[in-house]
């Protein structure tokens, strides 16, 4: 299971072209979503003026490169998860992301590279299935235990709510491959690994066409607003005070 | 209905962890080292209770290292603040502790101001000093956190339980997790009561978003006076209701301004009024005008007086003093230690102190044992040195046995404020120590019929909801239920109305008063239907049930204090002067569950310095 | 003045849950961030915000009596002791505060407990736990009762 291509036996009904086409098209669905739900709800009208307000009033102005070092910091924080004060929520945030980077990676290389089984290097179909094991454990954990409203609101831990439609569908996309991968290695196109093909395709689908209404997009904006904060921060422009120099403790 | 049901047994139960609860959880682990001592607070002690933004004065320490006061003349002071009428051993035996109390904060680690020329502490006034109480709370909590055997935070309280086989014993509380509405039964063989006073009783100024700027925190629901009334503790003074005069809207603190950056108060005019009213004051209250300084309630008063002759607004002149940027700081670290609020309404109204004066006001009425006034349970004084009919046995214990009670619970003893709270608390924790040990073997029982019912009566308000909810189609309107809020809006409308708040500029009269019985009488039985929609609307249904039972012992102690004893919280136009040869004492109540009625009495007021 | 949250700030770690004194911060559902469920039980107490690791929390003020336009923003660092205010006027003046807010490390309390046991027949003594000792004077006062 770990060193078979998926997708390559997903070819006896489906061409390599139909799954490639598919992933550009969920490709599309993430942009045009992300597009939509900005310029529908007003929120990229609502950035631009808060950028422009903030830049008004910026004490100093950045040369080129500090705001490309701002850029850079930024992005290295992210990609390990720097924001997270917690450690359970930044150890299952990295579980996720870098789970869902390799899982995703891995499937497109697989679909468009490697169509057929016997060519495929082992370290795709390992990579993917340990992919998206790390965001079946991130999530899990993420989904059961650390939810700021099971942990901190009292909410069941089953509780299904629109805040989770990309997490859950997430989930749903990754255990629903494993196990529709498991199947088919063991009895290859038998109707019960049909049924779970088509149950992975449904959550991957809604997964991405679901950008709209999921915190999905959050991705994005995330990022975008930390190097904001960042920018605000340096040209003086923030409204938060200053971190004091000095330090109390100690003086009567 | 399938709840989980937990239950917790202790030696001593604290509930409420503010100032007068983390006092109690100190002392009583000092002195009961292998005791269980479990600490129970609706919010989470770290910042719950009346200091949660902090505190920029102590306001009761004597400073008796440096001969600067001595607490008979502390109780002195508080006496004549309250026209005459404290409890002086409770008052004394506070003043003389807080001294240690204050101490220990600051070795904990609360900065005190220090005089730069003597070194001692700044003075705010005779009885306040200066600090820089932003982390008051945390501090005090932290203190708590390493005394108790157990915190838990997100429970309320909702009713005391009492002993099953011998009357007039306290054996425990009920209440629920707020976050995942398990029920709780605390079993104990001591209780201190360290609940908040009474907020939104009378219905605020304000009414928008503007209601949660009470002066006193909204979260203070007056569920010290809630649990006690009905397990039938007397109460005390429940009419010595506390108006203060604060900056307007925001409620921020005067005392620094008046104390130590010596502001004045004027009218719009410019004038200066007080001294002009003296006369009339005196035809009021006799000898009591002439009380240095002059009590609270008469310059309330007096500014009362001054805004019905349409002579407001009443203006601080806050622009006259702030001469030094030190001066300016002071202004600011004021409010931004303990009422954020007033600094927010000052840069949103463009005001600068420096620059321009502010407008002063009376507030709404509160309920409270801990400021300037002393509602609460009658309570057993320090044995030393009470009078024979203040105590009898352990200091601080209510009339219900192995019931206690520190800060805003324990009436008639005014001034005592946070540190003194927390003495307040000390005291009652030692005292709850010695009850337990001489209880030995004979711990109380609680009655699991009484329990189940309770269960019940606890979740109803989720159960009226859900079922009264099929009948309309969507909204806040049902025929069936009322929600907590629209219950709370009619008991400070009633209370505003008929017992005296600010609509009526305070004044109430025998036939105002019974009528708002009557209001009451139906709103007691309107929270039979009260609704909640979830566990936080449940938590608002019993802070408003403790409210409305405190606003009826309201009710009941100004209809039987027939004077006018204190001019500027409150008026008895029937009765409009003060009464020595009637009213110089304690007014009491007694409330019995089970026939649903009130006994009134008076109780007398001995000086004893 | 009620507190709000910001969308791209807060990242749902619950710790304005934990703390609001008045049980008004809490999750929404669609975001799965916070937000004040009551601002009219609102104290402006600002403990959220200045528990708030982000600085995601801030305070508009009541509506009925505070205009737009003010910022009142606040950095609490613990580990020094220290709060900080920087206070926007309407009309853009700017105010900037710091005090001290503890003089000792957080945690460092020493427990009750940690202090030699008293002898229990002191508890039918007027004296509470340290004094006279922490009274700074030699004896507590004791009333002379034959005033009464």
């Amino acid at each position: 299971m770990f060193t078979s291509n998926p997708f390559a036996t997903v070819t006896d009904f489906l061409s390599p072209l139909a799954m490639q086409v598919y992933i550009v098209l969920m490709i599309l669905a993430v942009v045009i979503g992300t597009l939509l739900d900005v310029s529908h709800k007003g929120s990229a009208k609502f950035f631009a003026q808060r950028r422009e307000k903030s830049m008004a009033s910026a004490k100093i102005r950045l040369s080129g490169s500090q705001t490309l070092t701002l850029a850079v910091i930024t992005i290295a924080e992210a990609a390990v998860s720097g924001e997270f004060c917690k450690w359970p929520r930044r150890a299952s945030h990295l579980l996720m992301m870098y789970g869902f980077v390799l899982h995703v990676i891995t499937t497109v290389v697989m679909v468009f590279v490697y169509p057929a089984a016997a060519s495929t290097p082992v370290i795709l179909p390992t990579l993917w299935t340990v992919g998206a094991l790390m965001v079946l454990v991130g999530g899990l954990w993420f989904f059961f235990v650390l939810r700021v409203n099971v942990a901190y609101d009292g909410a069941s831990p089953l509780h299904l709510g629109r805040a989770d439609l990309f997490v859950a569908s997430l989930l749903s996309s990754v255990a629903f491959a494993l196990v529709w991968h498991f199947v088919q290695s063991a009895s290859a196109n038998s109707t019960a690994a049909r049924i779970l093909f088509g149950l992975y395709m449904f959550f991957t689908t809604l997964l991405f066409v679901s950008v709209p209404w999921s915190k999905f997009a959050h991705m994005f904006f995330k990022p975008a607003v930390a190097f904001q904060r960042r920018i605000e921060e340096a040209n003086g422009s923030t409204d938060l005070p200053s971190p004091v120099a000095d330090n109390y403790i100690g003086r009567s | 209905m399938a709840r989980r049901t937990r239950f917790v047994d202790s030696d001593i139960l604290i509930v409420g962890g503010g100032f007068g609860g983390c006092g109690a959880a100190y002392e009583s682990r000092y002195w009961g080292r292998d005791l269980k001592i479990v600490l129970v607070e609706k919010a989470n002690i770290e910042r719950s209770g009346a200091v949660a933004q902090g505190l920029s004065a102590i306001n009761c320490y004597m400073g008796m290292q440096w001969g600067e006061n001595q607490p008979e003349d502390f109780v002195r002071y508080a006496r004549g603040d309250l026209m005459g009428l404290v409890r002086e051993d409770l008052v004394y035996d506070i003043a003389r502790h807080v001294d240690s109390t204050v101490h220990m904060f600051e070795e904990w680690g609360l900065p005190i101001i220090k005089d730069p020329r003597t070194g001692r502490y700044l003075r705010e006034g005779k009885w306040q000093i200066m600090i820089h109480g932003e982390s008051y709370k945390p501090i005090v909590a932290e203190a708590a956190r390493k005394s108790a055997t157990e915190v838990y935070n997100r429970i309320m309280v909702t009713h005391l339980l009492m002993d099953k086989a011998r009357p007039n014993r306290i054996a425990g509380a009920v209440g629920f997790n707020v976050r995942n509405g398990e029920f709780y039964v605390f079993r104990a063989k001591a209780v201190i009561v360290g609940a908040g006073g009474g907020s939104h009783i009378y219905r605020p100024r304000s009414v928008g978003e503007g209601m949660g700027r009470t002066w006193y925190a909204p979260w203070s629901t007056a569920s010290a006076y809630g649990l006690l009334i009905p397990t039938g503790a007397t109460m005390t003074q429940m009419e010595n209701k506390i108006v203060l005069t604060r900056f307007k809207d925001g409620y921020g603190p005067v005392g620094a301004w008046f104390l130590l950056l010596k502001a004045h108060v004027t009218n719009a005019a410019g004038e200066m009024y007080e001294a002009a009213r003296f006369d009339e004051i005196k035809a009021r209250v006799g000898k009591y005008a002439e009380i240095h300084p002059m009590p609270t309630c008469l310059r309330n008063h007096s500014l009362l007086e001054e805004v019905k002759a349409g002579k407001g607004p009443i203006y601080m002149h806050t622009q006259q003093v702030l001469d030094t940027k030190e001066k300016e700081e002071i202004g600011w670290e004021d409010f931004l230690d303990m009422t954020i609020g007033q600094a927010v309404v000052w840069a949103s109204q463009n005001v600068d102190p420096k620059e321009r004066p502010s407008e002063l006001i009376t507030s709404e009425p509160y309920i409270m044992g801990s400021h300037a006034t002393c509602s609460g349970a009658w309570a057993s004084g320090p044995e030393d040195c009470a009078p024979q009919d203040y105590q009898w046995g352990y200091n601080r214990m209510t009339t219900v046995q192995g019931l206690f009670g520190a800060g805003d619970t324990i009436g008639g003893s005014a001034h005592k404020f946070s540190a003194g709270s927390f003495t307040e608390g000390r005291l009652a924790g030692k005292a709850a120590v010695g009850y337990v040990i001489d209880m030995k073997a004979d711990a109380p029982q609680v009655d699991e019929a009484q329990i189940k019912k309770l269960e019940q009566t606890v979740f109803k308000p989720l159960e009226n909801y859900r079922i009264g909810r099929n009948e309309i189609v969507a909204g806040t309107v049902a025929p069936s239920y009322i929600s907590p809020l629209q219950g709370l809006q009619r008991l400070e409308k009633l209370m505003d109305e008929y017992v005296g708040g600010y609509s009526m500029f305070y004044v109430t009269s025998e036939p105002l008063l019974n009528r708002s019985l009557e209001l009451l009488s139906m709103l007691k039985e309107d929270f039979e239907h009260i609704g909640a929609e979830d566990l936080h609307q449940l938590q608002r249904a019993w802070e408003l049930q403790h409210r409305i039972l405190t606003g009826e012992s309201v009710a009941r102690h100004t209809l039987f204090r027939q004077e006018t004893r204190w001019p500027g919280y409150y008026y008895r136009a029937d009765y409009p002067k003060l009464d020595d040869a009637e009213w110089h004492v304690f007014t009491a109540s007694q409330y019995d569950a089970n026939t649903a009625e009130w006994h009134m009495s008076k109780l007398p007021v001995h000086h004893i310095v | 003045m009620p507190t709000y949250t910001d969308m791209t700030k807060c990242d749902g770690c619950g710790e304005c849950v934990d703390i609001c004194p008045s049980d008004i911060m809490h999750i929404d559902p669609v975001y799965r961030r916070s937000y004040n469920i009551e601002p009219n039980f609102c104290w402006e107490c600002y403990s959220c915000v200045k528990a708030c690791p982000q600085h995601a929390i801030d305070v508009r003020g009541y509506a009925d009596f505070a205009p737009l336009g003010h910022k009142v923003r606040v950095r609490r660092e613990p580990e020094k002791g220290a709060v900080s205010w920087k206070i926007k006027y309407r009309d853009g003046r700017v105010k900037e505060f710091t005090f001290p807010i503890r003089t000792t490390p957080f945690g460092s309390i020493k427990a009750p407990s940690d202090y030699e046991a008293p002898d229990l027949s002191a508890l039918t003594s007027p004296m509470l736990s340290h004094e006279p000792t922490a009274l700074h004077i030699e004896a507590l006062p004791i009333l002379n009762k034959a005033k009464a």
